[in-house]
């Protein structure tokens, strides 16, 4: 992630534990699900996973395309 | 709460026609137990097997020990809410037999289970080298969900516990241990000139087989709450965990938690012990923050100066062990923690998953990623192909001449969080 970075690509960092993601120095971040499941959820239906997923994913994308000047969490 | 642990010491253990105690000698009546735990419909084969200290034997792969235990006196059984009763126990007398386990052992997860060498140099890392061992192998019908098989083997373990405990009631005890955990009205105003001190015990929660039980209750879904210490010498506490075996708190841990008795021991001579929360460890974000932000609150609540803190497991459970360390630090409780490492084979790699400045007192029960190699044994009760898929274990662990080449993690106990273990070290 680091090495990426300073090669000049931005990275995001899809994460459930964002302390953890804080700390190992993520500049951005995207919180997950869970921890056994990060981008899905079992409880829900299939669509109702397939619009997590895309949410996140949509999320993200977002994310590599803002400029961030310290360490950033992206929740909404 | 006033418990009585009634201790037989056990020297040995060897098969006889009736299940019984003489002379520290643990008879076991083979047909006895495997009536009782052949009565699940669950298991399609089950053998019993002794492991007796100094055998060159190997037990692959472990999932649980448990330690007989049966109570003499007090409304309930040992072990509520898995065989007895959901009322609450750690109060009267409780019979045990020290020196002697019972060892489950089966193909749940094959990689998330331990290997306990009865001599050689894995000895020196596993606790259980150093009791008699009564060992369950069992199988499952066809077809039967893990989780199921792992419930009805951790279910296996504790009534056989308890049978062979109960085959010894009523025989004089070696020795009998007293312990009280006094109401808050009077742990409050006990020894005014000490600091206060509570423990704060973390069980793994993670689910899909890493699972802890208190009175029944899968642990991931309490809220952080107060437990008197001599309700888990009373097995209020169960593991029903498939994790990697070094760091996991085997069922007997619980039951003989040095952590507890050590704050027992020191509790007014150097500090007021006033109590034991426990937390879990679970895998949302939202779950870590609000059971490490209820933990802390229990512990202001009973307005403790300092909290010991016990982490069971690694990676995911650090985030939680640092939070609970932070937010009780910002509180104005020092903080110490016992936890593990997992540092590289080379032990350069940073320890844990995270961190935080205010962790400045940390006891480690040592580096899971030291490479071990185990000799050949004469004779392996399980099923010793595992040892290439254990956690800790690689292709090629298992070597033809049937040693193996693992890291520390595979040994069940290596390097117990709640420091119970028996190498340590000192700086010189």
């Amino acid at each position: 992630m680091k090495e990426i970075e300073r090669g000049g690509i931005p990275v995001v960092h899809v994460c459930t534990i964002v302390p953890i993601s804080q700390t190992v120095g993520a500049n951005r971040i995207v919180p997950a699900v869970a921890i056994p499941h990060p981008l899905g959820d079992p409880t829900r239906t299939h669509e109702e996973e397939v619009q997590i997923r895309r949410n996140l994913v949509l999320k993200a994308l977002k994310a590599l395309g803002t400029e961030v000047h310290e360490q950033t969490v992206f929740t909404d | 709460m006033k418990l009585e642990l009634h201790k037989m010491q056990i020297k040995s253990m060897a098969w006889g026609a009736k299940t019984g105690v003489k002379d520290g000698v643990l008879s076991v009546c083979k047909e006895d137990v495997l009536s009782l735990v052949k009565t699940d419909p669950n298991f399609l084969k089950v053998e019993v097997d002794l492991a007796l200290p100094g055998d060159k034997t190997r037990i692959i792969p472990v999932k649980d020990v448990v330690e007989p235990r049966c109570k003499l006196e007090g409304k309930n059984g040992i072990f509520p809410g898995m065989i007895s009763d959901v009322e609450t126990v750690g109060y009267g007398k409780t019979l045990v037999l020290e020196g002697a386990a019972v060892v489950t052992c089966g193909k749940v997860v094959g990689f998330q289970e331990g290997i306990i060498d009865m001599s050689g140099p894995a000895a020196d890392y596993t606790p259980f080298a150093h009791t008699c061992n009564l060992v369950l192998v069992v199988d499952p019908v066809e077809g039967l969900e893990r989780h199921d098989y792992e419930a009805s083997l951790r279910i296996a373990g504790l009534k056989v516990a308890e049978f062979l405990a109960k085959s010894a009631a009523g025989m004089p005890a070696d020795s009998v241990e007293a312990y009280e955990a006094k109401p808050l009205k009077e742990a409050m105003t006990d020894y005014p000139g000490l600091p206060k001190v509570a423990y704060l015990y973390m069980l793994q929660s993670q689910g899909l087989l890493h699972d802890t039980y208190v009175y029944g209750v899968d642990a991931k879904k309490i809220l952080p709450t107060l437990i008197n210490f001599t309700e888990v010498f009373d097995g209020a506490i169960v593991s029903g965990n498939c994790v990697s075996a070094c760091d996991k708190n085997s069922t007997y841990y619980h039951l003989n938690n040095p952590i507890i008795k050590a704050m027992a021991a020191r509790h007014g001579k150097d500090y007021n012990f006033v109590g034991v929360i426990i937390t879990n460890e679970n895998v949302t974000l939202a779950d870590k923050k609000r059971s490490s932000s209820y933990a802390v609150k229990l512990a202001q609540t009973l307005g403790v100066d300092g909290l010991l803190i016990s982490e069971e497991g690694f990676g995911n459970p650090d985030a939680d062990l640092i939070m609970n360390c932070r937010k009780a630090e910002n509180a104005g409780i020092r903080t110490v923690l016992v936890t593990d490492e997992y540092a590289g084979r080379d032990g350069a790699s940073q320890s844990l998953a995270d961190a935080a400045k205010e962790a400045d007192a940390v006891v480690t029960a040592g580096n899971a990623n030291e490479i071990i190699i185990l000799p050949a044994m004469e004779k392996v009760i399980g099923y010793p192909t595992y040892a290439d898929v254990i956690a800790g274990g690689f292709q090629g662990s298992l070597r033809q001449d049937g040693s193996i080449e693992v890291e520390l993690q595979a040994i069940t106990g290596a390097t117990s969080e709640l420091g119970f273990t028996r190498i340590s070290a000192i700086t010189i």
